[in-house]
């Protein structure tokens, strides 16, 4: 493909934006990051202490990390799998050519263009105690749901907003993806007699991988570093039930001021994202 | 071809169909979960801030729509609280972000789709992790940096480290890597360019990808609240996101404000995105099925 002369090449192609992340994300990262190996003294106020690794030793036994831990592992267990089956019928569905559905794939594109704190917002009106939700259930006889200051409710709040948020985005994504297949291959599978179900098997979803793979490694990445929603909805509570490992290193960081612990929870994290995304990179690799 | 194959395909390009009543009542459902919140939202926006819970409990569907109709609440954000600042400024960027942003994700996605190079694996590695950490994590470093090189309050601060996008640039890569080589092959032999190759042979018939990175990309620039709070705090170079949640955090929430002004900042996106309907409906014309 390129000739030896040229291997200068694909550097000059990547230079413009390598160099735009390297200076102005990668390097704040490094130093975010290697806050990690720093304490703050407390006889000497304010003095930093080189300290190693004793922030991450010292997470192993924090309660409070771990339990949010487990809150973000469980979260992204159900939510993304959620989002992906969610954005693939989706995109199934406004694919089918019915008269009108152009209007309904209008519809569906609004909640993209809002941004996370505005649908953060709305929702959290809809969902209080007092919000349109609870109305319509007590007009109806029902007794009020606590949507979001129970710990049964919460997380599935959260999990429920996240989706409406993102569902629309990643479902242009895969709707992209199946409208990049030829209407060709599927007259030739229907001449040779395949059914629906094996077509979507056999033809379909073997030529979605790629757009598949994309959209469930960047939700993935999305949901574990889902803050916004939380922030303004439960901050972390009730009993910690929505305290997701991203908003345990703001309030240690930015609202204890303990930025040591804070790095390590989100270098800890980092690690937890890298290993979900190289397997997943396994999964949708070349076959 | 004989029809009836024809027409037991005609409906889906998703290789199976339902019926058209399952599918009205899927498109339905979903869309009352889309749009019910939103016109809760439109109609208080144009309510008097005492009763935008009026019609909540007992409930009654005159909550969707303004019993006393007024533009209060979008007077005072335009008349009192700089939106039209915002608005300028945040398009200014945003159109800024969309087409350098754009073109150099879109070289560098090409790169790692394209080319087999020493390093690939490891820059792009280094783009995807980029993507891992939020700027949450790393605001204080890079408030130094800005500090440092003086770009505090001015436009290059609030552009330049927003304009390489890892999602973007793997958008592209994933899109590219799909390109038929023995095109780019034939090109090649026939001596073109790599910067023509790009430009006149890859780009025409990559037009799904670019929707998708110029949306990506308008959306982060659009959006962005964060990063303009912390790095352009002056009132001239308040952006739309900050200015919304300014309103928002007054000591007593004006929900019909709040509202309005989140209904101003997604108009302008909902108004450039209803055209994308169109284009993927002109992409399963193009595909040459007709009904």
């Amino acid at each position: 493909m390129i000739t030896k002369r040229e291997n200068w090449i694909p550097y000059t192609f990547l230079a413009p934006a390598l160099l735009t992340l390297l200076a102005f994300r990668l390097w704040p990262i490094v130093i975010g990051l290697s806050e990690s190996l720093y304490s703050v003294s407390f006889v000497n106020a304010g003095a930093r202490i080189f300290v190693g690794f004793e922030n991450y030793l010292r997470l192993l036994t924090d309660r409070v990390f771990l339990q949010s831990l487990q809150v973000s592992l469980l979260f992204n267990l159900i939510v993304n799998p959620l989002q992906v089956l969610l954005a693939l019928g989706l995109a199934f569905l406004v694919n089918q050519r019915v008269p009108g559905v152009g209007a309904f794939r209008s519809l569906y594109l609004i909640p993209i263009a809002i941004s996370i704190n505005v649908s953060a917002l709305i929702w959290k009106l809809m969902l209080d105690e007092n919000g349109l939700l609870n109305g319509l259930i007590r007009t109806w006889g029902g007794s009020p749901i606590a949507f979001l200051t129970s710990t049964e409710w919460a997380l599935g709040s959260i999990i429920g907003i996240a989706s409406w948020i993102g569902v629309p985005f990643w479902t242009l994504f895969l709707l992209a993806g199946l409208q990049g297949i030829s209407p060709q291959i599927y007259e030739a599978a229907a001449i040779d007699g395949a059914s629906g179900a094996s077509r979507l098997r056999f033809i379909t979803l073997p030529l979605l991988r790629r757009s598949i793979g994309f959209v469930l490694i960047a939700d993935t990445i999305s949901n574990f570093l889902l803050f916004t929603p939380v922030l303004l909805l439960t901050e972390g509570g009730p009993q910690l039930s929505t305290n997701l490992v991203m908003f345990e290193a703001y309030r240690r960081g930015l609202v204890y001021g303990d930025f040591g612990m804070s790095a390590a929870m989100v270098s800890l994290q980092l690690i937890l994202i890298v290993s979900i995304v190289l397997a997943q990179f396994y999964l949708f690799r070349e076959r | 071809m004989s029809s009836p194959i024809r027409s037991s395909i005609s409906r889906s390009t998703s290789g199976f169909s339902l019926s058209s009543l399952w599918v009205y009542a899927l498109l339905s459902a979903v869309s009352i979960l889309i749009v019910a919140p939103l016109l809760w939202a439109v109609s208080s926006s144009f309510t008097p801030n005492d009763q935008v819970y009026r019609y909540v409990y007992p409930f009654s569907l005159k909550a969707f729509i303004p019993q006393t109709f007024t533009l209060s609440a979008y007077q005072t954000l335009f008349f009192e609280k700089g939106f039209g600042t915002a608005i300028l400024n945040t398009s200014l960027l945003t159109i800024g972000t969309v087409l350098i942003g754009g073109l150099i994700n879109l070289l560098a996605g090409f790169a790692f789709g394209v080319f087999d190079f020493r390093g690939k694996n490891l820059l792009f590695g280094i783009v995807l992790f980029t993507f891992m950490v939020p700027i949450e994590v790393t605001i204080i470093p890079q408030y130094i940096q800005m500090r440092d090189l003086g770009w505090i309050n001015t436009w290059q601060g609030l552009l330049v480290p927003g304009l390489a996008n890892s999602l973007v640039i793997f958008l592209f890569r994933q899109f590219f890597a799909e390109f038929p080589r023995d095109l780019l092959d034939a090109a090649r032999v026939d001596g073109a360019s790599w910067a023509r190759i790009l430009f006149s042979l890859v780009l025409p018939v990559s037009r799904p990808v670019l929707v998708g990175a110029g949306l990506v990309l308008f959306l982060s620039a659009w959006n962005a609240f964060f990063w303009p709070l912390v790095v352009a705090p002056r009132p001239e170079f308040r952006v739309i996101q900050v200015a919304i949640s300014l309103s928002a955090q007054q000591v007593q929430t004006l929900f019909n404000e709040m509202f309005a002004g989140a209904l101003i900042a997604a108009l302008v996106p909902i108004v450039l995105l209803l055209p994308l309907q169109q284009y993927y409906v002109n992409s399963i014309a193009a595909t040459g099925i007709k009904e």
